[in-house]
């Protein structure tokens, strides 16, 4: 427990013991009522037990538990967090107040808690001072009722499959994005720290399997907004997929690794310069983060850019200009299948924001400062460190500032032409990115940085 | 009783597979062929995957799943579709 909070394998793993042993408690009961009655030692249900407490259908259990913590994890909090911070924000950048529906301006509570002398004080603010924060929830419950409509002229099977496709793939991305040194849902133990040799390679897979579901949702639909929509968003989604996985290789060249855990290990080291035959150069009091490389600062902005049209953000996002087609390829989805398809564009930020946290910007390392040790509740005896700021934290904070950038960029800039989206993706960042794969070539052949 | 998951999960993929390349070769419309040949793409990298062969298995959805899209393109581009065409059929 170096700096991370949460040990999401340990966790479920203790999750699902327990949950099971609860739920042999039953059976444990009616195995001694037999035994009273006069059954055989054992009992007539010890296998049953057995087999529910083993260890084979414990791993299964655990797996689930672990998958669904951090989905809970991403979706749950990060997404409601991230939408929260997205319209609070640009309401500032438009000089008003925004959504303001929050615990502190429910008309219940202020009833109910606001006459109270202490606690109801937070309660008795105007409304106009609420947070906003519930708007979000109160969002995502409407969607949830509304009735789901299928258009008579879609492709009606292929309508509803690609919304599944859709999720699925965006939440393929959480799988393979680590959040700390214990919180990490794919990779092994090796030599007492976690390693994932192909984990930038998965997200780059799940990134690439997006725009099949965004065309097939914009053709299935038999709209001609959708299958604008969607034609627009597979050329723009395809050609900067291409700058996105060059410029992770020349970070590759230069790093040699292509494991989210190790690539974050590189970083965490005061900043250190390999300068060739002159020996090594250690800057004080900055870490080693590549985007202070020389080198790979080109392949930081060729990343960040093509994370912005990834996750079809403002100055990229003509796949749903509202302004010409109605909402670009999600025009036709209706209820909990529009919230699917539009509210995870916010996720696929969420893990574009994670990917340059990691490949340039530290990752999960930050200083711990202290730790608090308690009792370990699993093994007794023993303590449990407690970190005052955890990896989590500081992950987290990096993923929000490059989101609050995100945002920044997109409400200050308009949107921009299909052809100068493509100008600039195929005439620009490749050339660039092509142009720094071969600078970093160099240094690595050179022994520089 | 044990029971071999991997072959479990070996036998489930495959039956997809075959099914989901019969359907590439059989469905009516162009489109629905690039989609099962989708599916037939991402479940040879689910086989790679318990071939233990991994780096193969991301590979193969970066390109070839990856490429699908170009040919769902192709396949609205160059086929006859009945979009905005109004429904002639005689109510």
């Amino acid at each position: 427990m170096s700096g991370a909070l949460i040990d999401l394998w340990g966790w479920s793993h203790a999750l699902a013991q327990f949950s099971l042993w609860l739920g042999s408690l039953p059976l444990e009961a009616g195995n001694w009522v037999a035994l009273q009655t006069g059954a055989a030692a054992p009992g007539p249900l010890t296998g049953l037990i057995g087999f529910i407490t083993g260890e084979g259908l414990t791993n299964f259990v655990a797996v689930i538990v672990a998958i669904n913590i951090l989905l809970l994890w991403a979706t749950l909090l990060h997404l409601l967090i991230v939408m929260w911070i997205e319209r609070k924000m640009y309401s500032r950048l438009q000089d008003r107040r925004g959504i303001m529906l929050g615990l502190g301006s429910s008309d219940f509570l202020r009833r109910i808690l606001g006459p109270i002398p202490l606690i109801g004080r937070p309660f008795r603010r105007p409304s106009h001072l609420g947070t906003g924060f519930l708007q979000t929830v109160a969002d995502g419950v409407k969607l949830f009722q509304k009735e789901v409509i299928t258009p008579t002229n879609a492709d009606k099977w292929m309508f509803h499959v690609a919304p599944v496709m859709i999720a699925s793939s965006t939440l393929f991305l959480f799988v393979a994005i680590p959040w700390s040194d214990g919180f990490w849902l794919m990779g092994s133990m090796d030599k007492g720290v976690p390693v994932n040799p192909w984990g930038i390679l998965v997200i780059l897979g799940a990134f690439s399997i997006a725009p099949l579901g965004i065309l097939i949702a914009g053709w299935a639909s038999n709209n001609k907004y959708t299958l604008l929509g969607g034609m627009r968003a597979a050329a723009q989604l395809m050609s900067y997929e291409i700058p996105l996985v060059l410029s992770i290789i020349a970070l590759v060249v230069l790093s040699g690794s292509l494991d989210p855990f190790e690539l974050v290990r590189q970083q965490s080291v005061p900043l250190t310069y390999a300068l060739g035959p002159f020996g090594r150069v250690t800057v004080p009091f900055l870490p080693n983060w590549y985007i202070f490389n020389p080198v790979l600062w080109i392949a930081f902005v060729v990343l960040f850019i093509t994370v912005i049209a990834e996750a079809e953000r403002i100055p990229f996002d003509i796949p749903e200009a509202e302004a010409e087609l109605v909402e670009g390829w999600t025009t036709e989805y209706s209820g909990m299948r529009f919230g699917l398809v539009f509210g995870f564009k916010w996720l696929r930020a969420i893990a574009g924001a994670a990917l340059i946290a990691i490949l340039f910007l530290g990752g999960w390392s930050g200083p711990v400062f202290a730790t608090v040790w308690a009792p370990n509740l699993a093994a007794p005896g023993t303590l449990y460190g407690i970190p005052l700021l955890p990896q989590e934290f500081w992950f987290t904070l990096k993923i929000y500032v490059i989101f609050v950038v995100f945002v920044w960029i997109g409400w200050s800039v308009p949107r921009i032409r299909i052809d100068q989206i493509l100008n600039l993706g195929w005439k620009q960042l490749i050339p660039l990115s092509i142009f720094n794969i071969l600078l970093a070539t160099l240094a690595r052949g050179f022994g520089w940085f | 009783m044990t029971v071999d998951f991997a072959l479990v999960a070996f036998v489930v993929l495959s039956a997809i597979e075959v099914g989901a390349a019969a359907m590439t070769v059989s469905a009516k419309k162009l489109v629905h062929n690039v989609f099962w040949l989708a599916i037939t793409l991402i479940t040879i990298a689910g086989i790679y995957i318990l071939f233990l062969a991994e780096f193969i298995a991301w590979i193969q959805i970066i390109v070839y799943a990856g490429a699908v899209p170009v040919l769902f393109l192709f396949g609205i581009m160059l086929t006859r579709r009945k979009i905005m065409e109004e429904p002639h059929e005689s109510e």
